[in-house]
């Protein structure tokens, strides 16, 4: 199959396309579990492989995928004649930023993999766990285990070769319950990243036990709770959910194709424009913030991009400056030129397809959030003086362009004079996003840093949904507007 | 090709019947081809072949199923599909309730929704329709986007209980084009759904753009005072709340789960207003609908709310299994929505614009990034995108920056609902995350919901 896929690649440069690349998967596999009050409403199982051609020419992308590989040749035509109708109707011809010829292999980090645990072990985790959520209060309890296994060889004409075999595995839990006036709430576990790996050994059934009882506790306490109330005040939120805030309002508005227009049709543009590079106060001082595709342990980091270029982390706000963005080969050109100066050095390496069938676009690796010196949770609620610690993302909402938000959270605990006073219900929070993140005032240190993950991040047409990660520190943001 | 899809399904049956499984298997095709523009250009012309193939294993009241992408000619790697999900079938755990396994009493094939010159319009086609409607619009700062999106979907199923098999094949298009400003970062849409060739009309298309494109480019853009206004809904708006509503308020599983704002005691009450009446009507061809559920269950027009009266939860078949109901015809991949037109004649966004107004009217076609805040109580956010407008109450139109409305569905559809337009139409609501699964919703042209609180309001677009 490389073979043919290389000759055929020769053929299209031979008949004028500037660049053409591949993405073999030999397999993709993915293994789903859920029960749902005790019943295992869902145990499937699917795999997939197939090949994806990405053509340019005349400066106009063309793509084409098939899983039936009967006839390769017609499979690379059709991208060509897909690039050369593109072609027709091109206003900034499609070049990409230089990169090195690489030929390497890459496999995410695992010590157990979770295809070789047996169907019977994986139900006996979800029983012991739904045991454990069977509690008063609770009138349904969920829990569910996804695991998915692929092998990616990316051949390109630049004489590129890159084999990637890349395994998650993905656990949670979630209870619900009805308060006294037939309201429902909810509180997951969607346990951090932990360790240096990213198979089965994660899947700790003490580590989920504990998490189990806590989540089970702290549904009570909202059941039993007062409504949250229309106020004006600081919030500090959890990791559960700041990695939300930092994923819709930092994530996505840097990503450079919605910057430069490119999901204007569907997913929405930004507010971030080329002029604000290195001038935006995005945020306070004590905002850091970076994409950072090595964290061994987070589905953010994947070797390679879709481009073939190297993982990298990069600075995008550094003390609250903008300075980067989520970029890929094509996109880092075209904001160069129509920036008229050089913002951005090369691909960050950050674009990525969901599937052979799927094109690759400027997806978020780990967007992570740098400790802080303000001390613990703990600290960061001793030293406010009217607050709400807010945590676990029950629903998001935001503008188009990025610019404004609005969050409900599964839990709220109200602060007054440094302590935590008492829970609430329905707690939400809203907000315009550079002003928000101007306001923030605490950043945790590293004893409040969890790795979350995202396993249903979606974008683009057709729509494509990644697996990405977030380092976050617990924050607090002064005058903020909740229970709206 | 159905006759190629029908034996294949039919020799995937013997060989299950031959090693005595029990299966269902249910086949989904798509030719899918998308044309993407932004920044003026094509920015993505793609297309993909793909053939699902989804095994579900019964054994008692255990369950297992097993998917896979496939082709017609690898037979044995589907038989081993087959065996697979059989093999996890007997580990699984048993159920506390005996599920449904589909029945087909008789064969039922239905391509009347597939016409070929659509599903293969070929990409210059699609060019020129997006020439024509854009052609004069564009400037140096008014760039093109949009999508043409269309192909042919074919799902078709079958079980060892019965050797007769349902098939469908459906042909659909989705044209969206958006005008937006790449400094000032406005955008205005103009959208068409259909099904045949001929229900594409790219004069409709520019005529939307045009009388859009006249306000942001002419009328000074205003930042809107927070406080409650009158809204006008365009389709794509009321759409996205039906589909909300449908979501939380008219499924029978997730009411029992404690997820909707209605209950077992509403049925036949008056919940909203009486203007209101929303139906599941697979007899309307412009939802792509399906007249088959995949349990084989006949699906006839349903109705969920009447005159303002809520008249029935959906049920699917896993919860109507769980919870001892009788299924409703309802597990199918989408819905043939339809929300009854109403009274007032206001059928074009001229007419909307030249209606005398008592007071202020904020239009707002479009609604960005829906989300529910409180399902208990049916709250949903969201903010405003693509071409609204404040309808003064001089006579004049302002622009205004894109607002955020957060509200109960029980207010929306309720009584605060002023009128209903007499038109109604389908607006396309496709998404393509996994499958192809061509959907429109019929909805009303306009819908004018009266003292709706606007809680925040941007600086700038």
């Amino acid at each position: 199959m490389l073979n043919q896929i290389k000759q055929q690649i020769e053929r299209l440069r031979a008949r004028g396309a500037t660049y053409v690349d591949t993405r073999w998967y030999p397999y993709e596999e993915t293994n789903s579990l859920l029960m749902w009050n005790g019943n295992l409403k869902d145990a499937s199982s699917s795999s997939e492989s197939g090949v994806g051609v990405r053509v340019l020419y005349k400066g106009a992308w063309g793509f084409s995928a098939s899983s039936d590989l009967s006839d390769i040749s017609a499979l690379f035509d059709k991208a060509f004649d897909n690039a050369r109708i593109a072609a027709e109707r091109v206003t900034f011809p499609v070049r990409l930023a230089e990169k090195e010829t690489i030929e390497a292999k890459f496999e995410s980090p695992l010590r157990i993999n979770p295809f070789e645990i047996p169907l019977t072990e994986k139900i006996a985790f979800l029983q012991e766990m739904d045991k454990r959520l069977d509690q008063p209060g609770v009138t349904q309890r969920v829990c569910s285990l996804n695991f998915t296994r692929k092998q990616i060889i990316f051949v390109d004409s630049e004489g590129s070769q890159i084999e990637k075999i890349i395994t998650e595995a993905f656990a949670d839990l979630e209870v619900n319950g009805l308060d006294s006036e037939g309201g429902m709430h909810e509180r997951k576990f969607k346990p951090p990243r932990r360790g240096e790996s990213r198979g089965w050994e994660n899947i700790d059934l003490q580590y989920f036990s504990q998490n189990a009882e806590r989540i089970v506790r702290e549904l009570n306490d909202t059941l039993q709770a007062e409504q949250c109330p229309v106020d004006d005040r600081a919030v500090i939120l959890l990791p559960g959910i700041m990695y939300l805030q930092t994923h819709e309002t930092i994530g996505h508005p840097l990503e450079l194709d919605r910057i430069l227009g490119y999901e204007l049709a569907f997913a929405g543009g930004s507010f971030v424009t080329l002029d604000d590079f290195s001038k935006l106060r995005y945020g306070s001082e004590k905002l850091t913030v970076r994409a950072d595709a090595t964290l061994p342990n987070s589905p953010g980091s994947f070797g390679f991009d879709d481009d073939g270029i190297p993982a990298q982390d990069n600075l995008l706000i550094d003390k609250g400056i903008l300075v980067g963005a989520i970029t890929g080969r094509q996109m880092v050109e075209e904001a160069n030129a129509k920036a008229r100066r050089t913002i951005f050095n090369g691909s960050s390496g950050a674009n990525r397809a969901t599937s052979f069938y799927r094109v690759p676009i400027e997806r978020m690796t780990n967007i992570t959030s740098d400790a802080g010196q303000d001390g613990t949770l703990e600290d960061i609620i001793r030293n406010t003086e009217r607050g709400i610690v807010l945590d676990g993302d029950r629903s998001w909402s935001i503008g188009s362009n990025r610019e404004q938000f609005h969050f409900g959270t599964e839990a709220g605990w109200l602060v007054e004079d440094g302590q935590i006073t008492r829970p609430v219900k329905n707690a939400t929070y809203k907000g315009s996003t550079v002003a928000f993140w101007n306001s923030l005032t605490a950043v945790g240190n590293q004893s409040t840093w969890e790795v979350c993950y995202v396993d249903n991040c979606g974008k683009g047409q057709p729509n494509q949904i990644m697996q990405l990660g977030h380092g976050v520190p617990v924050c607090r943001f002064d005058n903020v507007r909740i229970g709206e | 090709m159905s006759e190629k899809i029908l034996q294949t399904l039919g020799a995937l049956r013997d060989y299950a019947l031959e090693k005595g499984y029990e299966i269902s298997l249910y086949y989904h095709e798509e030719d899918s081809y998308l044309m993407r523009f932004a920044n003026s250009a094509i920015s993505l012309n793609t297309n993909e072949h793909l053939i699902r193939l989804e095994v579900t294993a019964y054994e008692g009241s255990k369950r297992a199923s097993y998917a896979m992408i496939t082709d017609l000619a690898k037979l044995d790697d589907m038989k081993k599909g087959i065996d697979i999900a059989n093999e996890m079938a007997k580990h699984a755990m048993p159920l506390t309730y005996q599920t449904t396994v589909p029945t087909y009493e008789n064969t039922f094939i239905d391509v009347s929704n597939f016409d070929p010159d659509l599903s293969t319009i070929s990409n210059e086609e699609k060019l020129a329709l997006f020439n024509q409607v854009v052609s004069g619009l564009e400037t140096d700062e008014i760039k093109l986007s949009g999508i043409f999106s269309c192909g042919a979907n074919t799902v078709a199923a079958i079980s060892t209980r019965s050797e007769h098999s349902i098939l469908m094949k459906t042909s659909d298009a989705q044209v969206t084009i958006v005008l937006s400003h790449n400094r000032l970062k406005w955008e205005v849409q103009a959208e068409q759904s259909a099904q045949q060739k001929s229900d594409l009309d790219p004069a409709a298309l520019r005529a939307e753009l045009t009388a859009l494109l006249h306000h942001y480019t002419h009328d000074s853009p205003q930042q809107l005072p927070l406080g409650r206004y009158n809204i006008v809904f365009g389709p794509a708006a009321i759409a996205d709340m039906l589909n909300f509503t449908r979501y939380i308020a008219f499924n029978g599983g997730l009411m029992k789960r404690g997820y909707s704002f209605l209950n077992e005691e509403n049925i036949d009450q008056k919940v909203f207003s009486n203007q209101f009446s929303f139906f599941d009507d697979p007899e309307r061809r412009e939802t792509f609908p399906f007249r088959r559920d995949i349990y084989g269950i006949e699906r006839k027009r349903f109705a969920l709310v009447e005159n303002g009266v809520f008249k029935a939860f959906a049920w699917y078949q896993d919860d109507a299994d769980e919870f001892g109901q009788q299924p409703t015809g309802h597990t199918v991949p989408h819905h043939s929505l339809c929300m009854a037109g109403g009274s007032k004649p206001v059928n074009s966004l001229g007419e909307l614009l030249n209606l005398p107004r008592e007071t202020d009217i904020l239009y707002i076609p479009f609604l960005h990034y829906m989300n529910i805040v409180n399902p208990s109580k049916g709250i949903l956010t969201g903010s405003s995108r693509f071409g609204a407008l404040l309808l003064k109450q001089d006579g004049t139109v302002v622009v205004p920056y894109n607002v955020r409305l957060t509200q109960s569905l029980l207010d929306i559809f309720g009584d605060r609902l002023s009128w209903i337009a007499q038109e109604i139409l389908p607006y396309n609501t496709s998404l393509s995350y996994g499958a192809r699964n061509p959907t429109s919703i019929i909805v009303p042209r306009f819908m004018q919901v009266n003292d709706l609180e606007i809680s925040h309001s941007n600086s700038s677009y």
